[in-house]
């Protein structure tokens, strides 16, 4: 009696939370479910549709267009920030002079909203008067070559919204470091008395002792890869033509803006958050061997 | 009684229209109109529609009444605009024929005529905007703007980046899917519900869009676009003189009085090839901004009481003169032209009146067919990727498919709700007569 008294109460201090989930996350979930075997307009009612919008992805080539440029942003960003975050991360542990204003000054741009860090990005991205070209026009005039209209073209508009991207690594770098000062010193010693290098000791002592908080970042940073959505909508549009045109943006077109299509996004949603499950399941099943959590 | 009134403009045309609604509000003591003005108005109507929790009056874009009309989202007119002696007669004929429309809804609803969904309370045609000191007179067919537009071009020093061209067809370049029209051509053809792009009088019109990057090179044509400054700037390209002409609305008159009250400018519908130019019966791209009743509204007298207080000639003459816009209506006052801030004003008036006025394509795919011309514009038209003739007939199959699947949707719907109808009838019938 005193056990199911414990838990009425345990359930009636943590109602609030299980009605908050209840009506805003389970049962939008399910709808979304519902809707996405449904020819949804929003403002008509549903007509069920089975499997139609699913078999609609097939065939429509924007799809394929958005999905591989989600892939190609997620297979390089995911490196790229992780590389370039440990990197930043290893250099401020050896705390050169000056190493918390450097700290501070990549942790900033995390704090900075994404739109209005989307807005100084467009001025300094400018293929005309930008900042950015006001320094590459006269190093690359020295090798014959042209500074590129960013945004603009349908070759550097993707790089360009990947550069402006890991600009925002600031806070993987702060998670880096305090998994780097977590490395047991004795270890790195031993290392050192067994005549390991700098590289040597990193690869074969660092690396596998932050290895759980890599592949966090790694899950973490493909989930965010694979949702882009803020910067090239700011920025480009999706733009030129479908050069920046990803998943998330075409979801929300078909959700919005193309009929709209609720029915069609939300398969759309769907799909997304099966490769989402999927990447994740399958960097969990790859690092089993890789990754090496510590006993205690 | 109070009535909500949803209204997408912000900035000095929400202040303009918040006059408008305080003069209704202080003209009589019956009816309250709320105010507000917001952003993204077409989501925002749309689910609260859905929501049955909708505003009285909603202030929509014409190219969103076929959506909202053929959803049963927002009501027709007709009538209670017949009531307060809003007929045809009462506005310039384009703007009429952009807030009626025949929707195609489900068997028994179907309305086999033009039906009012919306009133407008102002308009835009757009038009040839041109630097009168490089400009003595404007062209009046392409082959003149594309002369005079080679004489003004300048290249910087250096020559990696015009420092002015002539004109460009991406500035601004909110309405990529027009050089057609100025060719004889349409987007689509609404008695069959086809879309026509790639009709061969637009195949023509893009070509000649590529004439400019292919005459300048694409990578000259892309620096220089992005080094124009934006449109609510000094920075603005026609004001900076970096372009001496371009197609505008009749708003851009805000930013120059704002920014440049003494720039020297003319206006002058937009030239044609292939077809005749007429300054009495110009083309040109119109767009109304339109007041509908949503579906599920509680109060509809009182909305279109407050509705047709905005059409009366001193409102919309007043309005149209805050946003700097032509008049809606069929004819304007003396007082209208002295004190309009665009002194040519009449032009796109011409414009709105004219037979050969244009709107967006009255499909309710519109958004999505827009956006494949968009992108394939920009990166495939513009950047000489693909030739036009290539381009356009993709589009056009793509929309098509867009516009059939659409159709295909519509036969489901009235299928289901004819089923329902009969299975909620029949009940009724086996009862027989009370």
């Amino acid at each position: 009696v005193i056990q199911r008294e414990r838990a009425i109460v345990g359930l009636a201090w943590i109602s609030p939370w299980l009605l908050g989930f209840l009506f805003f996350l389970a049962a939008p979930i399910a709808m979304s479910l519902y809707y996405s075997l449904t020819d949804y307009s929003i403002l008509e009612s549903p007509v069920f549709v089975g499997l139609e919008n699913y078999a609609r992805l097939w065939s429509d080539p924007t799809f394929w267009t958005v999905l591989k440029n989600t892939l190609l942003y997620a297979a390089v960003m995911v490196p790229a920030s992780t590389m370039l975050a440990l990197a930043l991360a290893v250099l401020l542990n050896q705390q050169p002079p000056g190493w918390k204003l450097a700290r501070a000054i990549i942790f900033l741009p995390t704090l900075l909203p994404a739109a209005a860090a989307a807005m100084a990005w467009l001025w300094l991205l400018n293929g005309d008067a930008g900042l950015l070209n006001r320094v590459l026009t006269p190093l690359l005039a020295m090798l014959s070559l042209k500074a590129p209209a960013w945004l603009q073209s349908h070759v550097w508009a993707m790089p360009a919204i990947m550069i402006v991207a890991l600009w925002q690594v600031g806070q993987s770098v702060i998670i880096y470091q305090a998994a780097l000062r977590e490395v047991p010193q004795s270890l790195l010693e031993a290392a050192s008395i067994d005549g390991m290098g700098p590289w040597t000791r990193f690869r074969h002592v660092t690396l596998p002792m932050i290895s759980p908080v890599v592949l966090f970042n790694v899950i973490i940073g493909c989930i965010g890869a694979l949702q882009v959505f803020v910067f090239p909508f700011i920025m480009t549009g999706g733009g030129p033509g479908t050069a920046t045109y990803f998943y998330s943006m075409y979801l929300y077109d078909n959700g919005f803006m193309f009929g709209p299509q609720m029915g069609y996004a939300c398969a759309l949603a769907w799909v997304q958050m099966a490769l989402v499950a999927l990447l994740t399941f399958g960097l969990l099943r790859l690092s089993k061997s890789k990754v090496h959590y510590r006993a205690g | 009684v109070q009535i909500t009134y949803w209204e997408k403009w912000t900035g000095h045309e929400a202040l303009a229209m918040q006059r408008v609604v305080d003069d209704f509000n202080q003209s009589q003591s019956r009816v309250f109109v709320r105010f507000l003005s917001m952003t993204m108005i077409e989501q925002k109507a749309m689910i609260a529609i859905a929501g049955g929790n909708p505003p009285d009056v909603v202030g929509l874009y014409n190219k969103n009444l076929r959506l909202f009309a053929e959803a049963g989202a927002i009501l027709p007119l007709g009538e209670l605009a017949g009531r307060h002696t809003l007929t045809s007669e009462h506005y310039a004929d384009a703007i009429w024929r952009l807030c009626t429309l025949r929707p195609r809804r489900n068997a028994e609803d179907t309305i086999d005529r033009e039906e009012l969904f919306g009133l407008p309370n102002t308009c835009s045609t757009m038009a040839l905007y041109y630097n009168r000191e490089l400009v003595p007179r404007p062209p009046l067919t392409i082959a003149e703007l594309d002369d005079m537009a080679r004489r003004l071009t300048t290249p910087a020093r250096g020559g990696e980046t015009a420092a002015q061209l002539g004109f460009v067809p991406t500035e601004p370049g909110w309405w990529p899917h027009v050089w057609g029209y100025f060719f004889g051509a349409s987007m689509y053809d609404e008695a069959s519900d086809r879309a026509t792009a790639a009709d061969p009088a637009n195949v023509r019109a893009y070509e000649w869009v590529q004439s400019f990057p292919r005459r300048f090179g694409v990578e000259s044509m892309l620096n220089f676009q992005s080094g124009l400054g934006s449109y609510s700037s000094a920075q603005q390209p026609l004001l900076d003189g970096r372009v001496a002409m371009c197609l505008h609305g009749p708003f851009l008159v805000n930013v120059i009085k704002q920014f440049k009250p003494d720039f020297p400018f003319g206006v002058a519908p937009f030239p044609v090839d292939t077809i005749e130019p007429d300054d009495a019966n110009p083309v040109g791209l119109v767009e109304a901004d339109v007041l509908a009743i949503p579906s599920g509204c509680e109060h509809v007298e009182e909305a279109m009481e407050f509705m047709a207080f905005t059409q009366r000639s001193d409102i919309a003459e007043r309005l149209a003169i805050a946003h700097a816009k032509p008049s809606p209506l069929a004819a304007c006052s003396r007082e209208y032209y002295a004190s309009h801030p665009n002194p040519q004003i009449r032009v796109h008036e011409a414009i709105a009146r004219s037979t050969r006025g244009f709107g967006y394509p009255s499909t309710r795919v519109w958004n999505e067919y827009e956006s494949m011309l968009r992108r394939a514009f920009e990166s495939e038209i513009w950047q000489l990727r693909r030739p036009a003739s290539d381009v356009l007939r993709d589009v056009q199959a793509r929309a098509q498919q867009a516009i059939d699947r659409a159709s295909e949707k519509q036969r489901r719907r009235r299928a289901r709700d004819a089923s329902r109808r009969a299975s909620l009838d029949a009940p009724a019938r086996d009862r027989g007569p009370a």
